[in-house]
């Protein structure tokens, strides 16, 4: 059971996946995009890390994919008017990302960890458990990621206010 | 052999599962027994005799912007807050830390808002979060009439009264 | 190898280098920066799976709290990237990488 769901939300993604990359269509790229976001906060329930399931779901393909649509019809890019790729270039990327594909797989495959990713007992992915490990070992990186978050509000605002005059 | 969790979610799935039977169930059942006569008002997108105009896909306004740029960021901080919402409404959760760390979430958290709630003041104080409102330029109407033709039969009037 | 198609950590390990190069392939391919950027995404989205794979395979939550971070960066790196991608567009008027040639000595 546990394996046909593995196995359908697998093709789920990988089929998302490769259409965001072929769709000519900036927005069905989006859209294709959330459902490969769904089919991996599938796979969070699959490895009972809850909390990261939903939020996925809220984070990526909420708030993420939302803005990105909001960019691409801000921008009134949903006409198909991208220069095609050299065929060259094409084969040459295929031909890289395949290899590097094959690089990763066999470095892995060296690893020689055939056992099963079944649950060890205990319940990780639960929100307790993560915040009991994110305010006691992380406490200083939680903090410093809210001067990020300064950081990254007071950058868009700078650069999207000098948007909004010119426009 | 499924995990006891695995069967918790079993009931989100079948209840998505079900939800997708039965829409596909009620409109298959719809096309069947419905008779098929399309003609070219009914498949209009408005059947109230609007003439559909432009694109669905039009372009957003730029004011949402930086509202919609400010609220991922928003968004994520209240991913990050939501454990230490859970875990601070859990008294046995809190026992198990002890007081001392109960001070000390509290005073991370007032610091984490606080840098969060600086950028947002900066923004607001600088006026980027303002409105942007179109900027209507006054008209000036050129008169055909001369003004002194007015002010001449202002003064007529006067004279009579 | 049966073991690639099923949930062990083979197959997390196989499905997350899958959509690795799937990422890298579009960022080869595709010419869009908005396509790009969904391609990073992407690629981020694989070693979230795989962290999260292995933290569950070791028993260990920090894996799990690590994604927690990736997410949050991940989401800084969008707002500002997709103003420049806005800057961009308003200043040459077209979202192609071709049209920043000019940065290349």
């Amino acid at each position: 059971m546990e394996q046909i769901i593995f196995i359908i939300l697998s093709v789920l993604a990988v089929v998302g996946a490769l259409a965001v990359i072929f769709s000519s269509n900036a927005v069905y790229s989006v859209l294709f995009l959330v459902l490969t976001f769904f089919a991996i906060a599938g796979h969070f329930i699959l490895l009972n890390a809850q909390f990261l399931a939903i939020v996925n779901i809220i984070v990526y393909a909420g708030a993420i994919m939302v803005l990105f649509l909001f960019v691409i019809m801000l921008l009134n890019l949903n006409k198909d008017s991208e220069a095609p790729t050299p065929a060259l270039a094409r084969i040459a990327g295929a031909i890289a990302a395949g290899l590097l594909m094959v690089t990763i797989v066999g470095a892995f495959k060296g690893l020689s960890q055939g056992s099963d990713v079944a649950l060890r007992g205990g319940e990780i992915g639960t929100v307790s458990r993560l915040g009991q490990v994110l305010f006691s070992d992380f406490l200083l990186p939680f903090e410093i990621s809210s001067v990020l978050f300064l950081s990254a509000m007071i950058g868009a605002v700078m650069l999207g206010k000098k948007n909004l005059k010119d426009s | 052999m499924t995990p006891e969790y695995l069967s918790r979610f079993g009931g989100i799935l079948i209840f998505i599962l079900g939800g997708i039977a039965f829409v596909l169930l009620v409109v298959g059942i719809a096309r069947m027994i419905r008779p098929n006569r399309p003609d070219e008002n009914k498949l209009s997108p408005y059947e109230c005799g609007e003439d559909p105009v432009g694109n669905v896909w039009t372009n957003f306004n730029v004011r949402f912007y930086l509202v919609a740029l400010l609220f991922l960021l928003f968004e994520v901080e209240l991913v990050l807050l939501f454990p230490w919402a859970v875990l601070f409404s859990d008294a046995e959760s809190l026992a198990t830390f002890g007081t001392s760390w109960i001070w000390i979430s509290i005073t991370e958290i007032t610091l984490f808002l606080g840098m969060l709630i600086a950028g947002l003041a900066y923004a607001w104080r600088k006026g980027y979060l303002a409105w942007v409102k179109p900027d209507p330029k006054p008209e000036t109407i050129e008169p055909v009439v001369p003004g002194a033709l007015y002010e001449e039969i202002n003064r007529q009037y006067e004279r009579k009264k | 190898m049966e073991n690639l198609f099923s949930n062990t950590l083979d197959g997390y390990l196989f499905l997350a280098s899958l959509l690795f190069a799937i990422g890298v392939l579009g960022i080869l391919i595709r010419r869009n920066i908005i396509i790009i950027f969904m391609c990073v995404e992407l690629m981020l989205s694989a070693v979230n799976l795989l962290l999260t794979a292995f933290s569950v395979h070791h028993n260990d939550p920090n894996g799990q709290v690590f994604v927690f971070f990736i997410m949050a960066v991940a989401a800084a790196e969008i707002t500002i990237g997709l103003a420049i991608l806005v800057m961009i567009y308003r200043n040459t008027g077209s979202v192609s990488i071709d049209s920043l040639k000019k940065l290349k000595w």
